[in-house]
């Protein structure tokens, strides 16, 4: 087998649960600004089913990147680096997932807010694991 | 459902989600540690076996001083390297990582060490355990 093949793995199945998170920010922030306006019910929705997506993408990201560091799940330099974001990114996804896919729209405005904060900080987290993931690449070309 | 039986739920899911990750990771470590036992073993350089334990580890613990103190710390619990103590991993396992390093976390110690330095370090590094 390619020695780099679970690197690629992970490269290939990484990116996507990142972008689902940035598009269940932006829906649910977007919802919320426009909490009385039609649109912010199909915006709730998006934000919804995008976290949701991004949950059930980030196994295999996670599964991958598990199998290609020899299930080492901190290590040191840049690896750590990014294993610091990842595991409290990957553990707040999951909560915000189920979270919302068990109360989906019986929310009020208050509770909203909480998530939408919460969501910020996880893309946040997100955004910090992909740049030590990018520090991992320069480290490991 | 009501939000906060939720979040007791969702919050449960997390901490499970992260358990498997664990258990993976274990299982992956533990699967790694059986591999290098299926090479070839460890086999100690003739000078190394003429020596008594006690001077072997006495010459290993120098030599852990001067190459591996820095990153391992002074008692070898660990500072930006790992903690040695109660490897469970091969002594094939740790003369290759200490001839040949790690890319980006440890340096090779190839042109420093010779088979008989590696050896010395390998039996003080077992006294640890």
């Amino acid at each position: 087998m390619d020695p780099a093949f679970w690197a690629k793995v992970h490269g290939a199945t990484t990116h996507f649960p990142i972008a689902m998170t940035f598009v269940a920010c932006l829906c649910d922030t977007a919802a919320l600004c426009f909490w009385q306006k039609p649109a912010a019910g199909g915006l709730r929705a998006a934000g919804r089913y995008a976290a949701i997506i991004a949950a059930l993408g980030s196994i295999p990201a996670v599964i991958s990147g598990l199998v290609m560091t020899r299930g080492d799940m901190l290590g040191h330099g840049e690896l750590r680096w990014h294993h610091l974001f990842v595991w409290p990114a990957f553990a707040l996804l999951v909560v915000a997932a189920v979270w919302r896919s068990l109360v989906r729209d019986q929310i009020s405005r208050r509770g909203y807010v909480g998530y939408v904060g919460a969501i910020c900080l996880l893309t946040a987290l997100i955004a910090a694991t992909g740049y030590w993931g990018g520090e991992l690449l320069q480290t490991f070309p | 459902m009501k939000p906060l039986h939720a979040l007791g739920i969702s919050a449960a899911a997390g901490a499970v989600a992260l358990l498997a990750a664990g258990a993976l990771a274990a299982g992956l470590r533990r699967q790694a540690a059986a591999h290098s036992h299926e090479l070839p073993p460890y086999v100690p350089p003739a000078v190394v076996v003429q020596l008594a334990p006690g001077e072997l580890q006495a010459r290993g613990k120098k030599l852990y001083f001067n190459n591996c103190a820095h990153c391992h710390g002074v008692d070898a619990h660990g500072d930006e390297g790992p903690d040695l103590h109660d490897l469970w991993v091969s002594d094939r396992y740790i003369a290759t990582m200490v001839k040949r390093g790690r890319k980006g976390e440890m340096p090779t110690f190839a042109k420093k060490l010779n088979d008989a330095d590696v050896a010395a370090l390998i039996a003080y590094v077992r006294t640890l355990n």
